[in-house]
């Protein structure tokens, strides 16, 4: 797969904001999204509570992560369920391939999961002999194309139906057509017969209830009910931080998360699983393996600012807000976690050596903060991380200007003369480009405010 | 189970919250339930399934509606959930019959519960799922049905529908009958 | 750098009755180094504007910035655990208001009794709207410009692009974000765009300017202190 790496943000976005298309694609579908999103949200007019709510509760969460982590497991395995803790992405993968290669599983069927991205698990699963079958209608169209996703909860959105329509036809056979009503059938037909022939089903999480041991999923296609109901074993895959402690708590994620997402009161389908069915001959996967992921996680506690990072719920609604995505999408920002939750949680996750460009592609708007169901103060996390990345790896010289700067700022003498100093700079070393190349500059006037109040 | 990395994961989450500068707990205060609106449950219900592209009937006599609806359909493999076929022959029926165990009005969905029946296949791969539910098991809320969920063990599967399957990955735009059932009709049995 | 707002800002005060003074030995909030991640520096700026201005009698300082007044307001998490300074910085904090919302919320003053001939409209500009919950008085403030007839912005809260560092960091993608802005402005057919940041109003004017464009940009002090007789 042909992916783009953060280290090279700034080159990717640059990329990005030529291409016609994906700029057209990326302009209807966030909007698209926002006006949903707002217009769900205005449905409930207890909205804002509920955010509090939520946040409150992940808070509590994440300060006692483990026994709330220790639960779950104890009411999951009481129930049948095996759980298995993995941490790092390496371990997670050698996990799922360990117990798919043991059960002799040739074919794999897998719903939408982002931390299964994160980890890469398709190529270990591959290269263990297993033929991987993505079933979400995004991921889908993703894995024909060879790319990876470039949005949280819609994966193909930088595709136009075009694209899309052309893929379809020279990839799956289907006669040339834009019609979205038939790729969608064109898509189901094929992978009808994945999901009757699939040894393994490999799903992600959206909540853990620690007081039942259940695992909650939400879509809105079917393909999850499948992954997880047809093939004999059910693997789902889930961060630490998807726990929340009790099963009356649902109440106000299952709100806030359609709505956020999709602008929907609810998603087609909820599955609740708890354990294995009771007696061999009910429906369902004889055995149900719950992979734990840290990869990361456990480090981001150690301050409440970064903390904040794991209440994300994966929504996407920080990506449809900000100007920085919906000028350059998804795959800019080269992560499975693009937008303003990638920008902060990809260097925490990955190494800030991996993704120190990300924290400063953004304007601190805030826009995301705004629409964020949990309250993660983004901007506050941006700046934190800026504040831990410019002392160690900013540039020589802007370190430098910095320290210099500072300087003057506290020096009244200093100060008056930077002035004078500035206006002459300014006529005689043409100013950075950077500002110039699209926008005129406005010229430091000839008097001071501070000049012109000593005549009064 | 590979219990060094348990023991490692959960020593990682102590030792990093240990190191964390103390912040002031938030209590967690419960928000107060918003009914949105004065109309019967069964009424609310059934415009909720309509808004969602679901078909709503409410009637005294169920038997009737169903073969109706079979009828207009010119279906002939049906599938129902007290007596499923295998998972592999089900691919092949036309209609899947089930009861659901709750409905919430506010949503129009309806709760189907495994330890009750069997309906994890039969709701889902036919192209065309009826449920059937009594007008006394529509709740208000989706709270009010987490509370009922929680009255007895919850059972190994659960499943809540709220329409027919839909996908919007094709530019946001709507498509009905994804993965799941193409149509879903509720016959809500006010007898009794 | 923009003389006349802190000029017209004065006059406006001055002219609701209130008695101005300006510390001279002022130089700045400390918001770039901030936002780009230098804290200790920062901090060093930060101390300086908390001493000076605690040596002030005066009821309330007051900025023409929204951004400034918002860098203010997070001299708390500047100085947070900080014994010494962090007190200092909330009581200084707790006095610092935005001109337009010193002007409503604080004197309840909605007409300076300004006038300014010609069609305008507001951009809101990110901290002011979002850190301090700026949107209704300047909209408050403007209605009452005899002569102005004011429309509404479409997408008036988007950001304008600019972000201090960003602008310059990330250039393409802050003209891609401005030009949604200039579009916007473009389809309203004003003659000005009025806002409470000088920042804004320099992107947002430097790209007018390049595209030859006659709308003007205005600082709301500008346009507060316009009478009839200019």
């Amino acid at each position: 797969m042909n992916h783009l790496s953060s280290e090279t943000f700034k080159e990717n976005a640059r990329a990005a904001l030529a291409d016609v298309q994906l700029r057209g694609a990326l302009k209807n579908a966030t909007s698209l999204f926002g006006e949903r999103r707002k217009e769900a949200a205005a449905g409930l007019p207890n909205w804002e509570d509920l955010r509090t709510q939520a946040r409150a509760i992940k808070d509590d969460v994440l300060l006692h992560l483990d026994r709330y982590l220790e639960e779950f497991v104890r009411n999951a395995e009481s129930r049948g369920a095996t759980v298995h803790w993995a941490r790092d992405a390496a371990e997670a993968n050698q996990i799922i391939c360990g117990l798919a290669t043991e059960r002799n599983a040739r074919i794999v069927v897998k719903s939408k999961s982002m931390t299964t991205e994160e980890t890469h698990l398709n190529d270990a699963l591959e290269a263990a002999g297993m033929q991987v079958v993505e079933t979400d209608l995004g991921e889908y169209i993703i894995q024909l194309a060879g790319e990876p996703p470039s949005h949280i909860i819609a994966p193909a959105i930088h595709k136009t139906r075009q694209q899309i329509g052309e893929l379809f036809t020279a990839e799956l056979g289907m006669p040339p057509t834009d019609n979205v009503d038939q790729m969608t059938s064109t898509a189901r037909a094929k992978l009808r017969d994945r999901f009757a022939a699939a040894d393994v089903g490999i799903s992600g999480v959206n909540f853990a209830i620690a007081e039942t041991g259940t695992i909650v999923i939400v879509e809105n296609e079917g393909n999850i009910r499948l992954t997880t109901s047809l093939p004999r074993i059910h693997i789902a895959v889930m961060g630490i931080e998807k726990v929340i402690p009790r099963f009356a708590d649902l109440d106000v994620f299952l709100k806030l998360l359609p709505r956020s997402g999709t602008g929907q009161r609810l998603t087609t389908y909820q599955s609740f699983i708890t354990g294995t069915k009771r007696a061999p001959a009910d429906e369902g996967p004889e055995e149900v393996h719950i992979v734990l992921l840290d990869n990361g996680r456990s480090r981001m506690l150690a301050h409440p600012v970064t903390r904040q990072s794991l209440a994300c719920i994966r929504c996407g609604a920080c990506l449809n807000a900000c100007p920085v995505y919906q000028q350059v999408g998804g795959h800019a920002y080269g992560s499975v976690y693009p937008g303003p939750i990638g920008a902060v949680i990809t260097p925490q996750l990955m190494g800030i050596q991996k993704a120190a460009q990300l924290p400063y592609a953004s304007s601190l708007c805030g826009a995301c903060r705004e629409v964020c169901p949990v309250k993660i103060d983004i901007p506050q996390l941006l700046l934190h991380l800026r504040g831990e990345i410019s002392p160690r790896k900013g540039s020589r010289a802007e370190r430098l200007a910095f320290k210099m700067w500072a300087k003057v700022m506290v020096s009244p003498a200093l100060y008056k003369m930077s002035g004078v100093a500035g206006r002459i700079l300014q006529r005689v070393i043409p100013i950075s480009r950077a500002w110039t190349n699209g926008r005129d500059l406005r010229p430091i006037e000839s008097k001071s405010f501070h000049d012109l109040w000593s005549n009064e | 189970m590979n219990n060094s990395a348990r023991e490692s994961i959960l020593s990682s989450i102590r030792t990093h919250l240990a190191a964390s500068p103390p912040v002031d707990a938030h209590p967690v205060n419960p928000v107060n339930p918003v009914i949105l609106s004065q109309e019967d449950p069964v009424t609310r219900f059934k415009e909720s399934v309509e808004s969602v592209s679901g078909h709503c009937i409410i009637t005294t006599d169920t038997a009737d509606v169903l073969s109706r609806i079979i009828t207009d359909l010119k279906a002939r493999r049906i599938a129902n959930s007290d007596n499923p076929p295998n998972a592999h022959d089900i691919f092949g029926y036309e209609v899947g019959i089930s009861t659901a165990q709750a409905g919430i009005a506010e949503t129009g969905t309806l709760v189907l519960d495994s330890a009750c029946e069997r309906h994890r296949l039969v709701s889902l791969v036919p192209p065309v799922h009826i449920a059937i539910i009594n007008a006394s098991a529509i709740v208000e809320t989706l709270g009010d049905a987490l509370t009922l969920l929680q009255k007895k063990e919850i059972s190994p599967a659960i499943t809540f529908i709220t329409g027919p399957s839909r996908t919007a990955d094709i530019e946001l735009t709507l498509a009905i009958g994804v993965h799941g059932p193409q149509e879903l009709y509720v016959i809500v049995d006010g007898s009794k | 750098m923009w003389t006349s707002i802190g000029v017209s800002s004065v006059e406006v005060l001055r002219r609701v009755g209130c008695e101005v003074e300006f510390d001279k030995r002022q130089t700045c909030c400390a918001q770039p180094a901030f936002n780009t991640g230098y804290l200790d520096e920062a901090r060093l700026v930060a101390r300086r504007f908390i001493s000076i201005f605690e040596e002030s009698k005066a009821d309330a300082i007051v900025s023409p910035s929204g951004s400034c007044t918002a860098m203010v307001k997070h001299y708390s998490q500047l100085f947070a655990g900080d014994p010494k300074w962090l007190p200092r910085a909330q009581a200084i904090a707790a006095k610092t208001h935005e001109l337009s919302s010193f002007l409503v919320r604080v004197l309840k003053k909605e007409d300076v009794g300004a006038s300014w001939n010609g069609r305008l409209t507001w951009h809101d500009a990110c901290h002011g709207l979002r850190d301090l919950n700026i949107k209704s008085e300047p909209r408050a403030l403007i209605r009452n410009v005899r002569g102005a007839e004011f429309v509404e912005l479409e997408h008036a809260d988007s950001c304008c692009g600019f972000g201090g560092t960003f602008s310059v960091k990330y250039p393409e993608i802050s003209v891609a974000i401005l030009d949604q802005k200039i579009d916007a402005i473009e389809r309203a057919g004003v003659q000005a765009v009025v806002s409470g940041d000088a920042s804004c109003l320099m992107q947002i004017g430097g790209r007018l300017s390049r595209k030859g464009s006659k709308v003007r940009v205005m600082h709301l002090a500008e346009l507060l202190n316009e009478s009839s007789q200019q």
